[in-house]
């Protein structure tokens, strides 16, 4: 299938439209070149029935086939008023301009598709490209938005026939780009191909409820109605800010009180609370810097305070906002001058960026990542650092959302000059980096084949890069990091690296800037970073 | 035959100019959208790296400077040059790039062309023998833009079928427009450049044209170049029709899209469009959006996700 297949098979009644095959994909280095297991699991019969896999044999979403002829009009009538409501000034201000312009003035030269990381790692499987899902959009939208003539229709090759099937592979096939926006970087003519597969995914979940319930039931609506999206209430909050506690005084004997819900203090931080259940040792070296370099600092316990997370950035406008509006609400009821974002990538974009757009009057905070402020920090002596403590190599993962997507890019690296010195660029870099695989949400999507999809796919390129990275050391006993300043590139890491054996036979391990810097802290009496998997 | 080409020519004209017109300021008119900034934006002072102000520790109280005229120039060179093109299809640039210099060179030639036809009019002898030096360099310059566009946009018109059918991937996106495009652009191409090379060397009868079209007389040309000017006038009532406005809206998305970083700070001009904006109504239909509220209530009070449809 993955040679010369044309649009139209992307409607082709039953069966599956692409096949992931193992041998075509990118070759990794030794000693990935040999995977003994397949890259990705098959899934049972009984799932295939319950759920459509008919794109790529994958699941991330799973919809349902309709139980009769009515319930399939119905499905497509909701999903061509959504699709129009996609092109309403009122319903979608907050992308239109940028939507119609790539569908409009896109001239499908495919050039993106070589900046594609999903597309390439791929072994160039056209299902991939990311011009394949506007050119099925604009092809609905002719034909049953614009309802233009089939002359005009067949002159411009937009004909398409709509049957529930066909949204179904849509719907999946907007999960499969991570929103790296690599392609938008190299176009020409300013088009931005996934835009489009976020305003898919809008259509889907703004019209018909329809998105990974790792985004959407248990992410935002879980994260405004309990406080975090990993389910962490403000009660259990508290007890995890006590263990941190602990964990720091017995890491470096020092007794830190973890300030919390501090009226007036200058900066409410606010980490994604993946970090307080899977990396705590990220706040404990958030609290130790910010505490040695004397500043005035809170955590929140408010709904949405203490979870950086945004997952509507991904998929919907509406929860988007929300969050957002809850965040600076937390903000607002400390009384604090300044709202900082922790390791993590896409809060960053979230929050400081979209989120620009979004808030007005007392609840427009200003907000910046932390990186600067641990820039000052780090180079301005505040706290006093010993580099030979970090005297192994050290590569650094670019998160999209902080660096190409907001132009972040100098600060960690003039950080790790100063402190790693084996610390080396990956091929390449900074704004033109590799996404982790895990963007766009695919990092939590824990459904089925999924994992393995985002571990032998769309992390693939990033895979190759972090090891090529340590090609003069690639023996396991020789401990190496890829700091990965974002929490979302860290779990890709954790199920990427678990996938392949990552630890085991290259001795790599992930983790955050923070600890790099405490870990160099030079009145520690022992390194802050334990070298075990996890 | 003279007659019709005046009219055909104002009718082209004044037809591209107001379609053009009405598209830009269309695309210009759609509201403010959320940010969608991409790196490196390049008025940034470290554009070069694609580094923004928010690297700066409390940018908010930092100046942001802005180097437009870097912008502009950078967004214009890639009319000319193509650079991603050339960096990432080597094959394809090569026949895309003569294709839209065809295109750049023969507005231009045109429009110099009405610059000659004024100072022809003014008493300008343009020539190669001309007593003047401006009637010698409005010569060479027609010759060589004219030259050009013929040239290259033949060429381009050529090759870009060639290419298309040769890349697996333009092939798989290619449409009967396409293929009818470059067909009708060689013949548009084609037409001039066999009337330049075959009848008008010095295409001193471009200039009989324009004369004619700024004094209302019908010119007296030879007939392939009469063919040549009918299908640049419907080349030109046709473009309107296809992405060719992209010259201009690829711009406009460069600054109003992707280096938008203009932030939004309180009580500024920003704010109070987004005020506005948050008061426009909601009709998505998804359980959780409360149908027919504003975008300022739906995201705040009644529109939480526990509140379903029906029930509130």
């Amino acid at each position: 299938m993955k040679n010369n297949m044309k649009i139209e098979d992307f409607c082709r009644p039953g069966g599956q439209v692409a096949e992931i095959d193992p041998a075509e994909l990118i070759p990794l280095p030794p000693p990935y070149d040999k995977m003994e297991k397949a890259p990705i699991r098959k899934l049972t019969e009984e799932q295939r029935k319950r759920m459509d896999a008919s794109l790529d044999g994958v699941v991330a979403i799973g919809l349902a086939p309709p139980a009769s002829p009515e319930e399939e009009k119905a499905f497509i009538e909701k999903f061509l008023a959504g699709l129009e409501k996609l092109f309403s000034a009122e319903d979608n201000w907050t992308f239109l301009q940028p939507l119609t312009h790539t569908l409009d003035y896109c001239v499908k030269c495919q050039i993106c598709s070589d900046a594609c990381p999903t597309y390439l790692a791929s072994g160039r499987q056209d299902i991939y490209r990311p011009t394949m899902r506007p050119e099925i959009l604009r092809r609905i939208i002719s034909k049953y938005v614009k309802k233009e003539h089939p002359l005009l229709r067949k002159f411009k090759a937009s004909d398409i026939d709509l049957d529930w099937q066909t949204l179904a592979r849509l719907a999946e096939l907007a999960y499969r780009c991570t929103l790296c926006r690599r392609c938008a970087q190299v176009c020409l003519l300013g088009c931005d191909n996934a835009l489009v597969s976020r305003e898919i995914r809008k259509v889907f979940s703004q019209q018909m409820g329809i998105a990974p319930k790792e985004l959407h039931e248990k992410g935002s609506v879980q994260q405004l109605r309990v406080g975090s999206s990993t389910g962490m209430t403000p009660a259990a909050l508290k007890n995890i800010l006590e263990f941190v506690e602990e964990e720091i005084e017995e890491k470096t004997g020092r007794k830190i009180k973890i300030p919390v819900d501090k009226k007036g203090a200058d900066m409410l931080l606010i980490h994604n609370a993946g970090e307080f259940m899977a990396w705590p040792e990220n706040l404990e070296a958030f609290a130790i810097i910010l505490d040695a370099a004397g500043v005035d600092w809170t955590l929140s316990t408010e709904i949405a305070g203490y979870d950086s997370v945004n997952y509507g950035v991904w998929y919907d406008d509406v929860q988007f906002a929300r969050v957002a509006i809850r965040q600076s609400q937390a903000a607002k009821s400390l009384g604090v001058r300044k709202i900082s974002l922790g390791e993590c990538g896409h809060a960053h974009k979230a929050g400081i960026v979209v989120a620009d757009r979004i808030l007005t009057g007392d609840l427009n905070i200003p907000r910046e990542s932390c990186l600067p402020l641990l820039e000052e920090i780090v180079l301005s002596g505040r706290i006093k650092l010993d580099p030979s403590r970090n005297n192994f190599p050290v590569t650094l993962h670019d998160p999209c959302n902080m660096v190409r997507l907001m132009g972040i890019v100098a600060p960690q690296r003039r950080i790790l000059k100063k402190i790693c010195p084996q610390f080396r660029e990956m091929e390449p870099h900074g704004v033109e980096n590799y996404c982790c695989g895990g963007g766009s949400g695919f990092a939590i999507i824990q459904s089925t084949n999924f994992p393995d999809w985002r571990s032998a796919v769309s992390g693939r390129m990033k895979l190759k890069q972090i090891i090529e990275a340590f090609q003069d050391v690639p023996e396991p006993e020789i401990k190496k990091y890829v700091c990965a300043p974002c929490s979302n590139c860290k779990g890709q890491f954790r199920d990427m690296f678990e996938y392949y054996g990552v630890w085991e036979k290259s001795g790599i391990l992930y983790g955050g800037l923070v600890e790099l810097i405490v870990n160099a802290m030079a009145d520690l009496k022992k390194p802050f970073i334990q070298w075990e998997w996890h | 035959m003279g007659t019709l080409i005046i009219v055909l020519t104002y009718v082209a004209y004044v037809f591209i100019v107001v379609v053009y017109t009405v598209k830009v300021v269309a695309w210009l008119r759609m509201p403010l959208h959320i940010r969608w900034d991409l790196y490196p934006v390049i008025h940034e002072e470290h554009y070069r790296y694609g580094g923004s102000y928010y690297e700066q520790q409390e940018w908010w109280t930092k100046p942001c400077p802005k180097n437009t005229w870097r912008s502009l120039l950078y967004s214009l060179k890639d009319n000319l040059y193509m650079g991603e093109y050339y960096e990432r299809n080597r094959l394809y640039w090569s026949f895309l790039l003569p294709w839209h210099i065809g295109f750049i060179f023969i507005i231009t030639f045109h429009i110099l062309c009405f610059f000659a036809a004024v100072a022809m009019i003014g008493g300008l002898d343009i020539g190669v023998v001309s007593a003047h030096v401006a009637g010698r360099i409005f010569y060479y310059v027609l010759l060589f833009t004219g030259g050009i566009a013929f040239i290259t946009g033949t060429f381009g018109s050529l090759g870009m079928p060639i290419v298309r059918l040769a890349d697996r991937g333009l092939r798989t996106y290619a449409m009967p427009m396409n293929y009818f495009n470059y067909l009708f652009f060689l013949l548009v191409y084609g037409s001039g450049l066999y009337a330049w090379l075959a009848l008008d060397p010095t295409l001193d009868e471009y200039r009989t044209y324009w004369l004619g079209l700024i004094t209302l007389t019908a010119p007296t040309l030879q007939p392939m170049t009469i063919l040549h000017i009918l299908l640049f006038d419907i080349f030109l009532i046709y473009l309107p029709f296809t992405r060719s406005t992209h010259y201009i809206t690829r711009i406009l998305a460069y600054f109003f899209i992707r280096w938008d970083d203009e932030p939004n700070l309180p009580g500024g001009k920003l704010e109070r469009q987004i005020g506005g904006l948050l008061g426009r109504k909601v009709s998505w239909a998804g359980k959780h959006i409360p149908t027919g509220k504003s975008w300022a209530e739906a995201v705040t009070e009644s529109g939480l996700p526990e509140v379903q449809k029906g029930k509130s």
